[in-house]
C-alpha cells in the first residue's frame, strides 16, 4: 500500500520531467508475463478511450493501467502501439509532445467503397471536411464571423437546431475542438470577444492539405493546381510529414 | 466599432486613423490624453496585423461561394423546385435532400484516417457487487430429532445474470430435497418445513417461488399427508416417465402466507 502512495508522490513531479529520471522504489523482476499483461491492457484501455475521440492523456495511462509498473512504462507503450498497428492497423500518436497527449490514427490505406461508419459518424466528418477545406483555402485561419457566413450558404446556422447536426455551434466549437479536429484561439483586443480557427493537431495527422486541396478540386471539378499557393504549400507541406 | 470598415483591403481608414491621431497629438498636454493616444496605437497596429494576414491569406483567389454551391450541387440539392416560403432565411429557393450531409459524410470519409471506434461485440460484462445470500436452512422431520440449522456459506460473489441465478437456486433446492430423500427414502418432507426461514420473512417467500419451479417442471410433487399438510418429495426419474404417460395430475393451488402467519 505504501508503495503505491510513493510512487504516486513521484509521479506528480515526474511528468514533468523526462521519464528517465525515475528511480525504482523497489527492485522487482518484471516477468515477461506481467509485462505482456500489461501491455494487453493498456492497448484495451486505449482502444475504449478512443471511442469518444477525445485525445488520452499519458497521465490517465500511468494512473489507471501502468501503476506500478511505471519503470517500464516507455517499453509498454510502444509495445502496445506495435499491437495496435499489427493487430488492429492502427497508430498511438502523441500530438502534444509536452503535455503527452496521444490520439489512435488509422495505418491502413483508405478502401474505396461503403465505409461501415454509423450515419451520425459519417455526416459529423462530413461537416468537418467542409470546414478543414474553408479553413485551409482561405490562408489556415479565419475568424468565426467568417467561417458562420460561409457555413449560411450551406443551410447551417450557429443560432438554430439543424436537423442533422442538432446545435451545430456546440458541435465546432466544443465538440470538435476538444477532439483536436479543430482549434480556436481568441482575437486579442476584440470586443465583443472574437476567435479564429485553424487546423487542429488530430486534423493534421489524420488528413493533410494535399488531400483536402484535393476534395477542393474534385468538389469544383478542376485541377489542384488552379489554385497556385495553395498547391505549393500542400506539397511543401507533405514533403514535412 | 469600425473595425470591419478598418479591416477591408480595400479601405484607407486605418491610415487616415493613423493621420489624425498624429495631428491630435500635437495637441496633448496631459497625461491622460497621452495613454489614450498610446491605447490608439496598440489598437491600431492589431488591426494592421490582421490587415497584413488578410493580405496574405488571399492566396490564390478561393471563391467561398462558387465552392458553397459545388458543395450543394454534389450533396444533391435540387434547385428546380422553388419552395414558397415567406421565412426567406429558411429555403431560399432550393431544396437540400435529408441525406444531403450523409452524402458529403461518405465522400469526407476517404480524406480522413480515422480509426473505427471500438466496440465489444458481444456487449461487455456484467459484474454485480457482491451480495451476500443465505442459503435455506436444513430442517429435518421434526420427529427425527432435533433439526440442526445449518448456516449457509455466504457466497461471495454473484455473477451471472438473475435468470441463472434463479435457475441455479431451483437446481439447489432440487437437490438438497433429493439428498434429504436419499438419507431418508420414505420420510416426505413437510412443505412448510422446507420452505420456511425461520429468520427471513423474505427468503421464505424466495424459497416457495423456487418450489414452485421445480413442481412446475415436473421435479418434485407436493400431497396432502394425512393431518391435510403438505409435504413435498422429489420425483424419482423412473416415476416421471410414467407420469408423462399419464398426463400427470396437475393442480393449482393458492397459499396465502402473510408475514404474521409465518411468525
Amino acid at each position: 500500500m505504501s508503495q503505491r502512495k510513493r510512487s504516486k508522490g513521484l509521479g506528480s513531479s515526474q511528468l514533468t520531467g523526462g521519464e528517465d529520471d525515475f528511480i525504482p522504489t523497489q527492485v522487482e523482476r518484471r516477468s515477461q508475463d506481467q509485462v505482456n499483461q500489461k501491455v494487453s491492457e493498456l492497448v484495451q484501455f486505449l482502444l475504449v478511450k478512443d471511442q469518444k475521440k477525445i485525445p488520452i492523456k499519458r497521465a490517465d495511462m500511468l494512473k489507471n493501467i501502468i501503476r506500478e509498473y511505471r519503470d517500464a512504462y516507455s517499453e509498454i507503450v510502444k509495445r502496445a502501439d506495435r499491437t495496435l498497428q499489427a493487430v488492429f492497423g492502427l497508430q498511438l500518436v502523441e500530438i502534444d509532445t509536452k503535455r503527452h497527449i496521444y490520439i489512435l490514427i488509422n495505418n491502413l490505406p483508405r478502401p474505396e467503397g461503403q465505409h461501415l461508419c454509423r450515419d451520425k459518424e459519417k455526416e459529423k466528418m462530413g461537416l468537418l471536411l467542409v470546414i478543414l477545406s474553408f479553413i485551409f483555402m482561405k490562408g489556415n485561419s479565419v475568424k468565426d464571423s467568417a467561417l458562420w457566413e460561409f457555413l449560411h450558404l450551406l443551410r447551417v446556422y450557429p443560432g438554430k437546431q439543424h436537423s442533422v447536426f442538432g446545435d451545430v455551434r456546440k458541435l465546432v466549437t466544443e465538440e470538435f475542438v476538444r477532439q483536436k479536429y479543430l482549434e480556436t484561439t481568441a482575437i486579442p483586443l476584440t470586443d465583443p470577444p472574437e476567435f479564429k480557427y485553424q487546423w487542429g493537431p488530430r486534423a493534421e495527422k489524420e488528413t493533410s492539405k494535399k488531400d483536402v486541396l484535393n476534395f477542393v478540386a474534385k468538389m469544383q471539378s478542376k485541377d489542384p493546381t488552379f489554385w497556385a499557393s495553395q498547391y505549393s504549400e500542400a506539397e511543401a507541406n507533405k514533403a514535412t510529414t | 466599432e469600425n473595425r470591419e470598415a478598418m479591416l477591408n483591403s480595400k479601405s484607407n481608414r486605418l491610415t487616415e486613423a493613423l493621420e489624425e491621431a498624429n495631428r491630435l497629438f500635437d495637441g496633448v498636454c496631459r497625461a491622460r490624453e497621452a495613454a489614450l493616444d498610446a491605447q490608439f496605437l496598440v489598437i491600431a497596429s492589431n488591426i494592421g496585423k490582421e490587415k497584413a494576414n488578410e493580405l496574405h491569406s488571399e492566396m490564390s483567389a478561393f471563391d467561398s461561394t462558387a465552392f458553397a454551391e459545388d458543395l450543394l450541387t454534389f450533396m444533391g440539392i435540387n434547385r428546380t423546385e422553388v419552395e414558397e416560403t415567406d421565412d426567406s432565411e429558411d429555403v431560399p429557393g432550393a431544396f437540400l435532400p435529408s441525406d444531403a450531409w450523409r452524402t458529403m459524410g461518405e465522400e469526407a470519409s476517404k480524406y480522413f484516417r480515422r480509426a473505427p471506434t471500438f466496440h465489444y461485440m458481444m456487449g461487455s460484462f456484467k459484474s454485480e457487487p457482491p451480495a451476500p445470500k443465505q442459503r435455506i436452512e436444513r430442517q429435518k422431520k421434526a420427529g427425527r430429532g432435533k433439526a440442526e440449522q445449518a448456516m449457509p456459506a455466504q457466497l461471495k460473489k454473484m455473477e451471472e445474470s438473475h435468470q441463472e441465478a434463479t435457475e441455479k437456486e431451483v437446481e439447489r433446492i432440487l437437490r438438497i430435497l433429493q439428498t434429504h430423500f436419499e438419507n431418508d427414502p420414505n420420510t416426505p418432507i413437510s412443505f412448510f418445513d422446507f420452505v420456511m426461514d425461520p429468520n427471513s420473512f423474505a427468503r421464505t417467500v424466495e424459497n416457495v417461488f423456487h418450489v414452485s419451479f421445480l413442481i412446475r417442471d415436473g421435479l418434485a410433487k407436493i400431497k396432502l399427508d394425512e393431518d391435510e399438510l403438505p409435504i413435498i418429495e422429489p420425483i424419482k426419474p423412473s416415476e416421471g416417465g410414467e407420469e408423462d404417460s399419464r398426463a400427470g395430475v396437475r393442480n393449482q393451488v393458492v397459499i396465502s402466507l402473510d408475514q404474521r402467519e409465518w411468525k
